[in-house]
């Protein structure tokens, strides 16, 4: 059964990429639908099996650690398919109604989107450092691809800026790759882990550790590399900008965060830890700032993306020579802000799209009135709001109150500033699209209604957001999942 | 004088980066190797199919990158010719009539389409494959274009659509069958590996062709684009 799960999950979106390439628009969503039940059905199994029998390692190919491929299927692994399976068949059930089916160059989405998700299984699941490198490539041209399709000017410019970053950013990764294959002999994670334990470690591969975490961390837009996201993700078409901000930067990050768990205490030093530490926090405080004082509606939630970003980079100062159990409090708390995150921001690209595509203008006053017109997205947009606020029951609050426990556990209570400091930014820049939706302006009476499905699904993302609060003891029980059996790298 | 500083600064940025990675490259070359990866790939060459390690290490060993890897090209096309919207790429004004050129390609081109087959067949015991075949199969498409010779295949239809999907769909194929008879992904079934090997890189070639030859011809033509959502239109 798992044999089965695991190459339906491997097979579908490669398959389903090939399928919609043949296809036109229309017939493409047909076919997607059919391909999101799959992989949906085949992301919810592995993720039962796991739950109930713990993670495993999986040889692609019948071949061994060092010298195949071998995928490790842990819980955290699994809950990272699910939600992606969760957020990408939102993203593509939105866009199979907002994209203009109309436009001949708009079939190319389909297999973009389907290359974007199986680029991110690849990720989730990798056990090799150079599979990873692949991985993060499919998703990087995949998303670039995306960013660009049928775009004008600013769009090419926009994607180019972001190839140009993503492709440094891997460069640098795959620079580190190199160091680590030359000093231990093996791009399996494990089999370096398992050398690490057995010697002590030289002064080498300590660069290749920073040279990875450098370039993914360009690739994730840590401040000060953020640069290139705001515009590539407020211009690309808003399911498009949902996925890149939801799941895409959350790919190169989950790496950087492996990386660092599995070697950074042998390779990495407390000043590093606390350097990356500090860039989040910078992020975290910028990005609010900047996003308070953008005009542009999607440019507010592209800015917010940066400083959510920050949160996620404290997992390297609050895990780094710690005691274990302070350290697995950060992992949790990590692992919950990723999905909140996710869930969120995807829910309110999708309702800013609504919006915009409501009002007929991407600018935040044009927001206008538009609570009488279109309640509903704009209490999505809302309800996603909450959970970047952090404010309980939302899987935000979960996610700071366990990031609290542990800065203030591990006694670097400066952290917790700001921890704080962000929720209170945050506020600040959504309130501030709140109040423009409830002002009145006489003219303005002209909206056009969105249909319905495209009002829904932004719905049911936040609620997810929100309800994530509540059953977070169940997700981070199955994150902590022992291995069934340790495989043998 | 800002802007010297600015260069000062990123050629020392660069110095300091070189020296760091030489001494880097320095410490771990001085260390003696601990990977035993290429006596274990020796001792399983006979397992694989093929004689050439390379080969057999992107064929066979981690074929799973390689198919991602070819993944990777087939997005790069279809972002390509995702960008081009006419429905012709045949410019009149492109071609040229140069009764040298054209003399030349009759020599030309025969030649390095048996070069491309010699390069994939190479493959097996030597250096070559899919990737470098598919290469000079697409410069030969290049030299064809450039001389003016039609090539109607290369609209953005279904043709060429088929014609990017094919290696990849084949490899893929060869990589879920095995999953039918209950082993993993990827593993070719038992004295398969030969002929599923060669198949594969066969079509590989002329989808890598297909690929570098549709990015060389479809460069953006006209300037059709969307609006940026909520722009009036």
């Amino acid at each position: 059964m798992t044999l089965w799960l695991m190459a339906g999950l491997l097979f579908t979106p490669l398959a389903w990429a090939v399928l919609t390439l043949l296809t036109d628009f229309v017939w493409g969503r047909r076919v997607t639908w059919v391909g999101i039940l799959v992989q949906v059905f085949v992301s919810l199994g592995l993720w039962l099996t796991v739950a109930q029998n713990g993670g495993f390692y999986y040889d692609l190919g019948g071949w061994g650690a060092p010298l195949g491929i071998e995928l490790r299927v842990d819980g955290l692994a699994v809950t990272f398919v699910l939600l992606t399976a969760a957020v990408a068949s939102a993203c593509g059930l939105h866009a199979g109604v907002y994209i203009d089916r109309h436009k001949s160059w708009h079939r190319y989405f389909w297999p973009l989107f389907w290359f974007l998700w199986s680029g991110l299984n690849a990720v989730w699941l990798g056990g090799d450092l150079f599979n990873l490198y692949v991985g993060l490539e499919l998703i990087s041209l995949s998303a670039v691809g995306l960013v660009a399709l049928g775009g004008n000017a600013n769009a090419l410019r926009a994607s180019i800026r972001y190839l140009l970053a993503a492709l440094l950013g891997s460069l640098a990764y795959l620079l580190g790759v190199a160091l680590i294959y030359g000093q231990f002999g093996t791009l399996s994670i494990a089999g370096v882990v398992l050398w690490l334990d057995s010697h002590s470690a030289s002064a080498g591969p300590g660069l290749a550790l920073a040279l990875m975490v450098t370039g993914l961390a360009l690739k994730t837009a840590l401040f000060p590399l953020h640069r290139w996201l705001p515009p590539a993700h407020g211009i690309a078409k808003s399911p498009v900008s949902a996925l890149l901000s939801a799941l895409v930067v959350k790919a190169s990050f989950y790496i950087a965060a492996r990386l660092w768990l599995a070697f950074g205490e042998s390779l990495g030093n407390q000043a590093a830890a606390q350097a990356v530490g500090f860039m989040g926090s910078a992020a975290v405080i910028w990005g609010s700032w900047l996003a308070c004082k953008q005009v542009q509606l999607k440019q507010v939630v592209a800015y917010s993306s940066v400083a959510q970003i920050g949160y996620l980079f404290l997992l390297f100062p609050l895990t780094y020579s710690v005691s274990d159990s302070i350290s697995l409090q950060a992992q949790q708390g990590i692992t919950l802000q990723v999905i909140s995150h996710a869930l969120a921001k995807a829910a309110m690209f999708l309702a800013a799209g609504n919006l915009i595509l409501s009002v007929g203008s991407s600018r935040v006053d044009a927001l206008a009135g538009v609570s009488r017109f279109l309640p509903f997205s704009l209490f999505s947009f809302g309800l996603a709001g909450v959970s970047l606020m952090s404010l309980p029951p939302s899987g935000g609050f979960a996610a700071k109150w366990l990031l609290l426990q542990a800065s203030l556990g591990s006694g670097q209570w400066w952290w917790a500033l700001v921890l704080l400091a962000g929720g209170l930014l945050s506020a600040a820049y959504l309130f501030r699209i709140y109040r423009a939706s409830f002002a009145e302006i006489p003219e303005t009476d002209q909206f056009f209604h969105p249909s319905k499905s495209l009002e829904v699904i932004p719905m049911v993302l936040a609620l997810m957001a929100l309800g994530l609060g509540f059953v977070s003891e169940q997700v981070l029980s199955v994150m902590a999942l022992p291995f069934a059996e340790e495989g043998a790298p | 004088m800002i802007r010297a500083l600015r260069t000062c600064f990123i050629a020392l940025a660069c110095i300091a980066f070189s020296a760091v990675l030489g001494a880097s490259i320095w410490v771990i070359a001085g260390d003696p190797g601990q990977g035993n990866l290429s006596q274990l790939l020796s001792e399983n060459m006979s397992r694989s199919g093929v004689e050439h390690p390379v080969t057999a290490v992107l064929l066979n060993f981690r074929s799973y990158d390689t198919l991602l890897e070819i993944g990777v090209l087939v997005i790069a096309g279809i972002a390509g010719i995702s960008m081009s919207k006419t429905t012709s790429l045949e410019d009149p004004e492109l071609r040229t009539s140069d009764p040298l050129l054209y003399a030349l390609q009759r020599w030309f081109i025969p030649l390095m389409l048996v070069l491309a087959g010699y390069l994939l067949w190479a493959g097996a015991d030597r250096p070559g494959g899919a990737f470098q075949a598919g290469a000079v199969l697409a410069a030969t498409g290049v030299l064809m274009r450039l001389g003016g010779i039609p090539m109607e295949f290369l609209r953005p239809g279904l043709l060429l659509r088929l014609g990017l999907a094919l290696g990849f769909s084949v490899f893929l194929l060869a990589a879920v069958v095995s999953v039918i008879g209950g082993d993993a992904f990827l593993a070719y079934p038992p004295g398969m590996a030969k002929p599923l090997i060669l198949v594969i890189e066969s079509v590989l070639t002329l989808s890598i062709a297909m690929v570098l030859l549709a990015l060389f011809v479809s460069a953006p033509v006209n300037d059709a684009e969307d609006p940026e959502e909520g722009d009036p239109s």
